[in-house]
């Protein structure tokens, strides 16, 4: 797999909010395919890293390169590279004003200059991906969480993204329906989709992840294949925080 | 994730009749009927001068709505420039317009009037009418715009997000996805402005524009009728805001679809 460049490189990142530094020396390489799980601590930077994948936090050192384009080169259309970077987001976000099939067919049509009833089509065979085709014509707020999470994860993939971002795409939901979103993850990954994902689902890390990623303190402490990584953690703090969630 | 309703009231227009808000309901109606009774009772017992009156003002009623529909246009405009260029990055963007707020909220709306009607006329001869929308437009963008700047700050951060996530620049995300939004929370506000710039109107009878009032005083200074004319005229711009605050209130009713379960 590592004979094809990574398709995310992210090189000594620095950032700060302020004074508070959020990421500290922060390296790691996702490539193509490849699906990694960041969990750490509330406040470990594990979002802000994310964030910084599409541009949505600043970085004040470093560098990182998507599928090519440095992001922090100004001459690079940061539209442009969002556009191949799907992400899903804790809450959601659904565009309350449309319905769940316009939700899917804005950027599409006026991004993509799709036409509309192609747009349509394709954002139809996405809701029946995800298990939500029968309410293509309601409105977010008709929906429950975990049918919203799951329109949401719909509504990236409509872009034909290289990359998903999921920020803890399950915090928000209710006990019940975190297993739907879950499940249309694990299709998503197993078609291949390259994935970054921050969660506290050690079952799904474990069952989905190519290598695991542990911050703490806005540093990266710890990268391992899921076996390793939990059954044989290395670093102190790591063996502290699994025993306190599992 | 239930995200709290906002409703903006600025009280310097009508009370907006909506439907969960029974008091105020039954209060309209009771003003409308009441209105109308009252212009009855006048018109049939007292023919002359209420009818001789009412034949005189239409002409001023035409005038007084040209003024309100043209000033709100202007201040709607206005309003949006002023309230994205209030929450803009750009800091000259936004110093201009917030200068542009802080001094005209700080000015009498007579004195405005007053001052570009004779400032307007030392440099250019403009028509009253226009001077007056001038002067009202311009007055009116800057609460239309803290109006804007309210209803675009009450949007979720996450919307816009979402939106710069799927791709968009910051000003497609503000078309397509903020002020579709804001515009919900943005309406009844601008109502009652209009409602309100419909009653301030009034003001430019005092320079040379022949609105309801103008009319009005023309009819009282001739006939000495001052009691009845003010009277009717009362009647008639009650009658106005009370019909529009109905209007406004229905609007708002069918903007709000997608609220609702």
């Amino acid at each position: 797999m590592n004979v094809v460049d990574p398709i995310i490189k992210i090189e000594h990142v620095n950032t700060f909010f302020g004074s508070f530094q959020a990421l500290s020396d922060v390296s790691l390489s996702v490539h193509p395919g490849e699906k990694v799980v960041v969990i750490g601590p509330s406040g470990s930077g594990k979002s802000t890293l994310l964030r910084t994948i599409n541009r949505l936090e600043k970085i004040s050192s470093g560098s990182i390169v998507v599928d090519g384009h440095a992001l922090n080169d100004p001459s690079q259309n940061i539209n442009k590279i969002r556009e191949e970077v799907g992400m899903v987001f804790q809450s959601f976000n659904l565009f309350r004003h449309m319905t769940v099939l316009e939700n899917l067919t804005l950027a599409p049509v006026k991004l993509r200059k799709q036409q509309k009833s192609q747009a349509e089509k394709y954002a139809m065979e996405l809701l029946a991906k995800v298990g939500v085709a029968d309410k293509a014509a309601s409105y977010p707020v008709q929906l429950s969480g975990g049918q919203q999470q799951r329109v949401a994860i719909a509504r990236a993939l409509a872009m034909n993204p290289a990359i998903m971002l999921f920020d803890e795409p399950t915090s928000a939901l209710d006990p019940e329906m975190i297993g739907e979103v879950l499940d249309v993850m694990v299709t998503l990954a197993r078609e291949g989709m390259t994935m970054v994902v921050v969660t506290h689902e050690m079952g799904f890390a474990r069952e989905v992840a190519d290598k695991v990623v542990f911050m703490d303190g806005g540093r990266i402490l710890e990268v391992a294949p899921p076996d390793t990584f939990f059954d044989h953690p290395v670093h102190e703090r790591t063996r502290a925080f699994l025993k306190q969630i599992l | 994730m239930s995200e709290k309703k906002v409703i903006i009231d600025v009280g310097d227009g009508a009370a907006i009749p909506r439907p969960e808000d029974k008091g105020l309901l039954s209060a309209w109606w009771l003003s409308f009927v009441g209105t109308l009774a009252v212009l009855a009772y006048l018109l049939i017992f007292h023919p002359d001068p209420y009818l001789r009156l009412l034949k005189f003002l239409p002409d001023g009623i035409v005038v007084t709505f040209q003024v309100t529909i043209a000033s709100i246009c202007l201040a709607l405009i206005l309003g949006l420039l002023a309230g994205l260029g209030r929450i803009s990055r750009n800091r000259i963007v936004n110093l201009v317009a917030s200068t542009y707020v802080e001094i005209i909220r700080g000015i009498p709306l007579l004195v405005q009037l007053f001052y570009i009607y004779f400032a307007l006329g030392r440099i250019v001869r403009v028509p009253d009418m226009v001077a007056a929308i001038i002067a009202l437009g311009f007055c009116y963008g800057a609460y239309m715009g803290e109006v804007f700047r309210a209803g675009i700050m009450s949007i979720d951060n996450g919307q816009t997000e979402a939106s710069l996530s799927l791709g968009f620049n910051r000003s497609q995300t503000m078309r397509y996805v903020i002020l579709p939004q804001a515009w919900r929370t943005i309406l009844p506000p601008v109502g009652n402005e209009f409602i309100a710039l419909l009653k301030d109107t009034s003001l430019v009878s005092i320079i040379a524009v022949s609105d309801i009032l103008r009319r009005g005083r023309e009819f009282a200074s001739e006939s000495f009728l001052y009691f009845e004319t003010y009277t009717l005229i009362a009647i008639i711009y009650l009658l106005i805001t009370l019909i529009l605050s109905k209007f406004l209130s229905n609007v708002e009713q069918r903007l709000s679809h997608y609220e609702r379960r």
